[in-house]
Parts: C-alpha cells; sequence; structure tokens
C-alpha cells in the first residue's frame, strides 16, 4: 500500500514541479515589477516637461535629457548637496569604525567583567531612534556649540550607527581564528600591531561591508540633519532636495531626477556588500 | 624579588584595564550623542517651562498628565499601534515567503536578489515622496498606469479619507521593511543543513509539513533579531509621514513621533514633547520585552 503511494507521488511529480515552476516565476516576476514601479516613476517622470507631468502617458512624450542637466548645472544645482552628503556620511562612517573597531575587539577576544553591560548599552541606544530623542540631541548640541554645524551631524550619525560597527565587526572578528594573532604575538607583536597587521587586514571583508553599511545609512539619513541644520549651505541632499518641493508647487520631474542621482549611487553599493552584510547582522550576535 | 612582584603586579592591573580602554571611544561616543540626550528627555519631561523654552522649575507630572489628557493623543497612540503591527505583522509574513523563494533555484536568481534590495537602500523621504506623486489623483503616476491597461475608465482618487492615506503610509512602510526580513529569512536558511529535507522527504513529508517543521523552527534566530529591530524602526520611523501627510488632517494619520516632532517645533511645548518621548520608549520597552519573553520560550539562545 505504502509502497504504491510512493510509486505514485513520483509518477506525479514532473508534472507537479513544472506547475510550481510557473507559480514560481509569476511570483518573482510580479515581485520585480512592484519592486522597481517607483524607480521607474521616478526616472521616467524625471525626464519629463511640467506640462507632461500632468499628462495620462505612461511614458515621457519627450525624453528631456535637460531636466537630469539642469538640477546638476543650474543655479538651483544638488552638487553642493551630493558633495554635503558624502563629507557627513563619510566623516560619521570614519569615526563610528574607529571607535568600533577597538570596542569589537574587546568583546571578540577578551574576557572582562561588564562585558554584558556593554552589550545591553548598545541594544539601549538601538531602542532610541534620534528622532525620540530630538529634543534631548538640540540641547546637547546646543551645550557643545554644534547646532547647525555639519560636524555635529556626523557625531549623531557615528553614535546612532555604533551598534552596527560593533555588532557586524564583532562577528567578523568571532569569525577568525586567533591563532594567527598569539602566533604574531610569540614572534614578538604588541597588541596593537597584532590587531593592525594581522587581524584588520584578515577582516578587510568584514570591515569593507560595515563601511558601507553606515555609510549609507548615513547617507539616507533625514530627520536629524532636517530638524538640526538650517544652513543651506550645510544640508545634505535627502534635505537640499526639497529646494524642488516649492511652497506653491512641486517641480515633480526636477524633484525626481534629483532623487535618481541621490538614490542610484547608494543602491549599487548596497548590492555589492548584500550577501555579507546579512549574514552578518544575524549571526554577529550568535556566533560565540 | 619585591621589585618583580611589583611589576607583576602592574602588568596585572593594566590587564585588566586594557579592555575598558578599548571600550573607551565606542563608550564615550554613544555616552555623549545618545545618552546624554536621553537623560535629557528624562529632565525636561517633568520641567516647566517659559513661552521662550527656558526651563521654569519643576513640573512633576504635569506634562505627562497634559499629554494624556490630550484629546488627540489616545488617536495618535491607536495609529503608533496599528502603523507598528500592521507594517511589521505583513512584512514579516511577505519577507518571509521571498527569502524562501529566493533560496530555491531558479534562472536569474541574482538579478531578483539584486532588485529586492532597492527599497532597503533607498532614503525613505525620496521613496514615500514617491509614492505620494504615484497615488496623486490628478496626475500621478498609478492613475495613468491603470488608465492606460483599462483597468479604470476615469481617474480614481485613492486617497479620499485619512484613512485611505494611513493605509498608504503604511504600504510604503512595508514596501521598504520587506527586503530586510528576506535577507535575514535567506540567512537563515542558507544555514539550513539541506540532509534535513532529504530525510524529511525520505520518510513523507509534504512541503507544508517540511516548511513549519524544519524550516521556521531553524530560521527563527534569525528572525526573532530581525523583528525586534524592525519593531524598534517602524514604531520610530518619521519621514514616511511626514512626507505623505504630516500627520495632517488633524493629527488622524499621526504617530507617536510626528506628534512629538509637531509638539516640539511647531507648538513650541517642550515639557510634553520631552513627555511624549518617555512615554515611546517605556512602550517599546515593554514590547520588545514582552516579545522576547513569548519569541524565546522556544528555548533559543539568539
Amino acid at each position: 500500500m505504502s509502497k504504491k503511494k510512493r510509486t505514485e507521488g513520483a509518477a506525479r511529480k514532473p508534472g507537479q514541479r513544472r506547475i510550481s515552476r510557473v507559480f514560481l516565476y509569476l511570483f518573482v516576476i510580479i515581485l520585480c515589477l512592484v519592486t522597481l514601479y517607483p524607480y521607474f516613476v521616478m526616472v521616467s517622470y524625471g525626464f519629463r516637461s511640467q506640462a507632461d507631468i500632468m499628462s495620462e502617458n505612461v511614458l515621457p512624450s519627450k525624453w528631456m535629457w535637460e531636466n537630469y542637466w539642469y538640477v546638476l548645472t543650474s543655479n538651483r544645482s544638488i552638487v553642493r548637496y551630493l558633495l554635503n552628503s558624502i563629507f557627513i556620511a563619510s566623516g560619521a562612517t570614519g569615526i563610528a569604525i574607529l571607535c568600533g573597531i577597538p570596542a569589537a575587539y574587546a568583546l571578540a577576544r577578551m574576557n572582562f567583567t561588564g562585558k554584558k553591560i556593554f552589550m545591553a548599552i548598545i541594544v539601549v541606544s538601538q531602542m532610541f531612534s534620534p528622532v525620540v530623542l530630538l529634543v534631548g540631541i538640540q540641547r546637547i548640541l546646543l551645550t557643545f556649540g554644534l547646532n547647525n554645524s555639519d560636524f555635529g551631524l556626523i557625531l549623531i550619525d557615528a553614535a546612532f550607527n555604533q551598534a552596527f560597527a560593533v555588532w557586524l565587526l564583532q562577528g567578523t572578528f568571532r569569525g577568525i581564528s586567533p591563532e594567527m594573532e598569539q602566533a604574531s604575538r610569540i614572534d614578538g607583536c604588541t597588541r596593537g600591531q597584532s590587531i593592525t597587521r594581522v587581524l584588520l587586514p584578515m577582516a578587510a571583508p568584514g570591515i569593507v561591508t560595515t563601511l558601507i553599511f553606515i555609510f549609507i545609512n548615513a547617507w539616507n539619513e533625514y530627520t536629524i540633519a532636517f530638524v538640526m541644520i538650517s544652513d543651506d549651505k550645510l544640508k545634505p541632499i535627502t534635505v537640499g532636495i526639497n529646494l524642488f518641493n516649492g511652497y506653491n508647487m512641486i517641480e515633480w520631474n526636477h524633484l525626481f531626477a534629483a532623487s535618481v542621482f541621490a538614490t542610484i549611487p547608494v543602491v549599487i553599493l548596497f548590492m555589492a556588500i548584500e550577501k555579507n552584510l546579512v549574514s552578518g547582522l544575524t549571526s554577529g550576535g550568535v556566533k560565540s | 624579588m619585591k621589585r618583580e612582584e611589583k611589576a607583576k603586579k602592574k602588568r596585572g592591573v593594566r590587564q585588566v584595564l586594557t579592555p575598558y580602554l578599548y571600550l573607551l571611544p565606542s563608550f564615550l561616543l554613544m555616552v555623549l550623542m545618545v545618552f546624554l540626550p536621553i537623560i535629557t528627555v528624562f529632565y525636561r519631561s517633568m520641567q516647566k517651562f517659559s513661552k521662550a523654552g527656558k526651563i521654569k522649575g519643576y513640573a512633576g507630572f504635569d506634562n505627562f498628565d497634559k499629554v494624556l489628557g490630550s484629546s488627540k493623543f489616545m488617536g495618535v497612540f491607536q495609529n503608533t499601534v496599528i502603523w507598528t503591527l500592521a507594517v511589521v505583522l505583513i512584512s514579516t509574513l511577505i519577507g518571509i515567503i521571498i527569502g524562501m523563494v529566493l533560496n530555491t533555484e531558479f534562472r536569474g536568481r541574482k538579478l531578483v536578489r539584486a532588485v529586492v534590495v532597492f527599497p532597503w537602500a533607498t532614503s525613505l523621504i525620496i521613496q514615500a515622496s514617491v509614492w505620494k506623486f504615484i497615488i496623486n489623483t490628478d496626475h500621478g503616476a498609478l492613475n495613468a498606469l491603470l488608465l492606460k491597461l483599462g483597468l479604470i475608465d476615469s481617474a480614481r482618487n485613492f486617497t479620499s479619507s485619512p484613512a485611505a492615506w494611513f493605509a498608504w503610509e503604511i504600504w510604503v512602510g512595508i514596501f521598504v521593511t520587506v527586503p530586510f526580513v528576506s535577507f535575514c529569512t535567506l540567512s537563515g536558511l542558507q544555514s539550513i543543513d539541506s540532509a534535513l529535507y532529504e530525510a524529511a522527504s525520505i520518510d513523507g513529508a509534504n512541503f507544508t509539513q517540511k516548511t513549519f517543521r524544519i524550516t521556521l523552527p531553524l530560521i527563527k534566530p534569525s528572525l526573532t533579531v530581525a523583528t525586534v529591530l524592525n519593531i524598534i524602526y517602524v514604531f520610530n520611523s518619521f519621514p514616511i509621514i511626514w512626507a505623505m501627510t504630516k500627520g495632517d488632517p488633524a493629527s488622524k494619520t499621526d504617530t507617536l513621533v510626528t506628534y512629538l516632532y509637531k509638539l516640539a517645533f511647531i507648538n513650541g511645548e517642550n515639557g510634553q514633547a520631552a513627555a511624549v518621548s518617555v512615554l515611546s520608549f517605556l512602550f517599546l520597552c515593554i514590547v520588545s520585552a514582552i516579545y522576547m519573553a513569548w519569541y524565546g520560550k522556544g528555548g533559543d539562545n539568539a
């Protein structure tokens, strides 16, 4: 009886498999179409004239490359905002990593009392978003004279990404056997040398992943910059883009053209690290 | 002999101190930029303020009374719960399915993985602005598309009520949250030994049984982390609602974060804004703790 059933199952398999394949591809195609739709809108409406935006055509009636040119080169250029974003995101990433590496090293390689407390601090720092703390952050920045400054923004972005830095880096360090470092210590390296010459080069892929991830987070940050930076010269792209979001009317074509410049570079960066990042995020704390 | 002992002791002290020195920069950064603001917010939630925003003295729980007594607060709180629950639950479900699909072999899988990453890497404020345009009644892209496809014959108003706006905001929230869950699921799945499935197949297990008996229990640790992070992020999310409705009309689409922003920076209610911060934090602590306790019961060491 059971034997019969099994052969039946085997006979049904090819047909069944073909049907499930069809469903699989259908699902994947719909998934891609839906996911890419807003990007299609962003790019294609960026090519339209102001009048064409109102039309019911799905594609632009005329492809206006000059919109993309306009947002870069006119007197309302977004290049300054893009440069500000690069500066702020790089600064935040640098500080987050420089503070994160020694902390992650201590967590991965040393035993000491208070380890659990430090881990708890990291978790709690993630419970707050900068938005919930806006009022407090503003006070602190005022106290240090850092309000309306890009350095203040850099410090906040670095601090709120510190958890990711420590988390991802300690996961990376734990994945590397300590034997090489121990051997270098026996050969006369100081601890610092064993870190910079042995551990860090081996951890390079994980460090690059962490760098890019924090860079993207800082690049995409909106709320703190929106509240803290009032000087137009210092605004990052996420805030500066509001240039085309006027009081009376929104210049959708220019807004979208500028959005494309703000989006595409980080999407490409993200695709490069996606594989490493996810395993790092989920395993960083689990491995031991 | 004595000198040697002293040196040994000195080295011992240094050994004990080293880890803390390594932690110091990270610790200082977080204390200055995260924990000082936390303390400031707690302190300010119990102070009286002048119109100009200067502290006038101890207020006890007056600010909390005012916040909780406000006619808008319960609605805003309810919105926050709906927003968080809907976005986290639905994106977790969709994300698990997508993660499982991405784990099967098919042509073009790499391409699909790259596409799924897009919303994760895009600034929320830009994503939300695009969707605001898409659903616009007069010249939105969705109306244009549906008209072209012949699915409707005149432009629809997709946002006829505050509830409709809020639903669209939830949709955008799901849209940007799904990739994270998908990839966490995927990474959990890839660590599962395929021999388990083979053994189950030989024993006659069907797809559903394999999913619920093998797949889901084994990806639970990665999903627990993902879900806790999502609860926190979604709860605290500001840009989507701000870009699409600014919480209007009359706070009908506000969540605690946008409400808090308006209290602090538009109405100048410093004390009440700080009180909302404290309440949000306490609420988030309770929810996370309940979730961890409830989910961790299975005996996982995640």
